[in-house]
């Protein structure tokens, strides 16, 4: 397993050069020029040159990218632009709110989403599981934009029982929470419904029923485990997602989040700090996908046996 | 729901509301669409809350009346003007304590603008100050001081002028001129402003926290010198989103809700019976135009200029646009600045136009772009929309031509952008901030190539220098019909009143002079 692991995580380090690579690239296609950018409306030619020369802006792209990539290497991501301050304080510094937002969704989004999905998978069809599934499809189709607006609207407005917006303490979590988790939810309960409703349909759960235990056995200790499976692989990538920044909740309820410095690094053509941020969600993402990994190998010794195979 | 479920659901509800942060203390709580950055005055050309509480100038501009103001005397208690107009001697107010307690001196004002002209701080709002002599070598790094600041004693700074500039003393009154504590900045480096514990000023709030992308507290100076501002503290939150700033503002979490931050509010605050009498409203020395790149066919041609001009219906983008708030304007200077007289107006008169267009050998209409950057605000792509529609009556057939704004900025350096609409608001209060900005050879280059008449050019750099005002007015007057009539070289719209509505319990709210939403709130109270 830790060979397996250990596999994983060298292998990503191309990865995340190649994706460094591409971004700095990327970036310099694109037209746009974070000094004239940080003075909107106030640009003056000569300022604007004066800055880019003083910022090494002007430098080749290969020296600028290799003074990057050596800086990285020694755990110095640089300097915002237009922050001015360093770009692994920043990310640092948001990350936690960040964590705090997804870790508080994805509960939100595994407690409402796994029950439900088994509730709608053993009671198929019936009126339960159609008000479930209606109600999960509407938590995946409605726009995050939408939907805090709403809840925004009758709990903050109307019922004035939690907060706008904002970030000073748990209560402030509980809005973006529901409305990031519902969205995540649907996803999980559906795949939850699906899965289970599968499995039901083996040869071991006839088994288990012929050997006369009861339904609910026969689901949380037989069917469930294996239910479980690709339920958790999801999880496992989509608290990877949440972690690299919600960005339109972060702005609707105001959180100072990795998904707020990412989208404002990109408008503002700051460099440093976009490189920053994308690495971070990068390794972020391959960190999830490797839990999951593991998280299915314990689940399924199938896959255990395959590893050892591999490794 | 059994009664006993809906009463521990209500209870426990109930116990989440949390009294929004210090409702009852004497604190005013604002918002910004986005960070400001940082404090420091001399890094950024945009965000002016921080430094326009937390540090002085040595003259301020203080508004005296709707749109109206005058130059009073800040950490400088009075100040002589050569006869030339090339030297200036200020006598700092003795006795004035920076917050960490150490004393102003003619040395840290000496070195705040050396700061600035420093190219080792990177500075980006070097423009207000390089009328100075030997701001230039100071810039291009072949001078290690400025040759044109000096300390003459204690209390005394002289600057000297490489040319007379008229507008120079409104300049220091500007943001960008905000006064450092030589000691302190020089220790905080290139920290300096973007902490508390690294931030250190004059004026009438003490930065106490800052968290990026969420909120700056400011705290009351208690020794400030002109009195202790009404204020015990005041909240800056960073709200991006505008719905959400409206429920922020209906559930009393803020204080004051800018409309130039969710303009599309402004018919249900000004109707509603709760708000309408919370509205403070002023005029905004700024003026909407479009600029118009005259490298770009077919407005190489003066006569298709002023057929766009004629076609367009600004009254109707007044009105339904923006709701009537405001006044046309057809000059180049808006009403309320220094110079200002109405300019000939502007007739809507689109048959005109069409016969303009046809002397200009385009008897069929013809075809323009009209810029339109993604990430502006929606009001911009509301008015092309309109507009286009509008000038399609005298036979312009417009396109829009969507791009971001850094695809925007870097065609309009290179003079490849189309003609865009804009709006520019006064950071001092002289005429020179409008004319050199648009019309003088190098502005005019920033802008997108809207001017091509040398005479305009030179009579710019002429106007600068005349220490004559009466004749520097009437030299700008003839100009504005120069640029306006005859060259037709930009389009004059309307400017805007600022609205804000506030709560109930802040007094004293007085709308800036120049209409920002950047300003002291040293005399504003809440009760």
């Amino acid at each position: 397993m830790l060979m397996f692991a250990l596999r994983r995580i060298l292998v990503s380090i191309p990865v995340l050069i190649g994706i460094t690579l591409i971004l700095f690239i990327m970036l310099n296609v694109v037209p746009g020029d974070p000094i004239a950018l940080m003075m909107k409306e106030h640009a003056s030619a000569d300022v604007i040159e004066r800055v880019r020369q003083q910022m090494h802006l002007d430098d080749p792209l290969i020296t600028r990218y290799l003074s990057f990539l050596w800086d990285a290497l020694h755990g110095d991501l640089g300097k915002s632009i237009k922050l001015n301050r360093p770009v692994t304080d920043l990310i640092l510094k948001a990350f936690p709110n960040t964590l705090m937002l997804a870790v508080s969704a994805a509960l939100v989004s595994w407690v409402v989403g796994i029950p439900v999905g088994i509730l709608s998978a053993v009671r198929r069809d019936s009126f339960l599981d159609r008000f479930f599934m209606g109600f999960s499809l509407l938590g995946v189709s409605m726009p995050i934009f939408w939907s805090a607006l709403l809840l925004q609207y009758v709990f903050a407005m109307k019922l004035r029982l939690l907060p706008v917006s904002g970030f000073y303490g748990w209560q402030y979590m509980i809005l973006p929470a529901i409305v990031l988790g519902w969205s995540s939810a649907g996803v999980i309960a559906r795949l939850m419904r699906s899965s289970l409703l599968e499995v039901m349909r083996l040869d071991y759960i006839r088994t288990a029923r012929a050997k006369g235990l009861r339904e609910t056995g026969v689901i949380t200790r037989h069917a469930l485990k294996n239910a479980l499976i690709p339920v958790v692989t999801i999880m496992a990538i989509q608290v990877a997602g949440l972690l690299s920044g919600a960005v339109i909740t972060e702005a609707i309820f105001s959180i100072p989040g990795v998904g707020r410095i990412t989208v404002n690094a990109i408008s503002s053509r700051d460099m440093p700090l976009l490189q920053g941020a994308v690495l971070f969600a990068t390794v972020l993402v391959i960190l999830g996908n490797l839990v999951a990994d593991i998280l299915y190998s314990v689940l399924d010794p199938r896959i255990r046996a395959q590893m050892r195979n591999e490794t | 729901m059994s009664k006993k479920m809906k009463l521990l659901l209500a209870t426990g509800l109930a116990g989440l509301v949390l009294a929004s942060p210090a409702l009852a203390e004497n604190m005013l709580r604002i918002s910004y669409p986005e960070d400001p950055k940082t404090a420091d005055v001399q890094m950024t050309t945009d965000a002016y809350t921080l430094p326009l509480n937390i540090f002085d100038r040595l003259v301020e501009s203080e508004t005296t009346g709707p749109g109206q103001s005058a130059l009073v005397p800040g950490l400088a208690e009075s100040w002589e003007v050569s006869d030339d107009g090339l030297t200036y001697t200020f006598h700092l107010r003795a006795g004035v304590r920076f917050h960490d307690g150490a004393e102003l001196t003619a040395d840290d004002v000496v070195y705040t603008f050396d700061r600035m002209l420093n190219p080792a701080t990177k500075a980006l709002n070097t423009d207000i100050l390089t009328f100075i002599a030997g701001s230039q070598e100071r810039l291009d790094g072949t001078a290690d001081s400025v040759s044109g600041l000096k300390a003459l004693d204690e209390l005394t700074v002289q600057i000297t002028l490489t040319q007379p500039y008229a507008a120079f003393l409104a300049l220091l009154a500007s943001p960008g001129a905000s006064v450092y504590d030589r000691d302190f900045t020089e220790s905080a480096g290139d920290q300096f402003g973007l902490t508390p514990e690294t931030t250190n000023g004059t004026g009438p709030f003490i930065l106490r926290d800052y968290t990026l992308n969420d909120s700056q507290m400011l705290e009351a100076n208690e020794d400030y010198w002109r009195g202790r501002p009404k204020l015990d503290r005041l909240l800056v939150r960073v709200v991006a989103d505008s719905e959400t700033l409206r429920l922020l503002f209906e559930t009393d979490e803020l204080d004051v809700f800018d409309l130039d931050y969710a303009p599309t509010q402004t018919p249900y605050f000004y109707g509603s019976d709760q708000w309408k009498e919370q509205v403070r409203s002023g005029p905004r020395v700024g003026i909407y135009y479009y600029a118009i790149n005259q490298l770009k066919k077919p407005f190489d041609d003066a006569r298709v200029r002023k057929a766009f001009q004629m076609a367009i219906d600004r009254q109707t983008i007044l009105d339904k646009n923006f709701y009537g708030k405001g006044m046309l304007e057809d000059g180049v200077m808006p009403r309320g600045l220094a110079c200002y007289t109405p300019a000939t107006p502007i007739e809507y008169n689109p048959a005109r136009a069409r016969e303009l267009l046809a002397e200009a050998g385009y008897p069929d209409g013809v075809e323009i772009n009209l810029q339109q950057v993604s990430s502006w605000s929606t009001k911009w792509s509301d008015m092309n929309q309109i507009i286009q529609a509008q000038v399609a009556e005298a036979g312009f057939k417009a396109n829009i031509v969507v791009t971001d704004e850094a695809a925007f900025l870097a065609a309009r350096k290179t003079g490849e952008a189309e003609a865009y609409t804009q709006v520019w608001s006064a950071d001092f209060n002289d005429p020179d901030n409008f004319f050199y900005t648009f019309f003088s050879e190098s502005g005019s280059k920033v802008r997108g190539y809207n001017n091509n008449d040398p005479e305009v050019f030179a009579a710019i750099e002429t106007a600068r220098g005349m220490t004559d005002q009466a004749a520097r007015c009437k030299l700008y007057q003839d100009l504005t019909a120069r640029i306006v009539d005859t060259d037709a070289a930009w389009v004059p719209l309307f400017s805007l009143d600022h609205s804000y509505v506030v709560q109930a319990r802040v007094k004293n709210f007085v709308v800036p002079w120049n209409g920002w939403s950047d300003m002291s709130y040293y005399k504003v109270e809440v009760e």
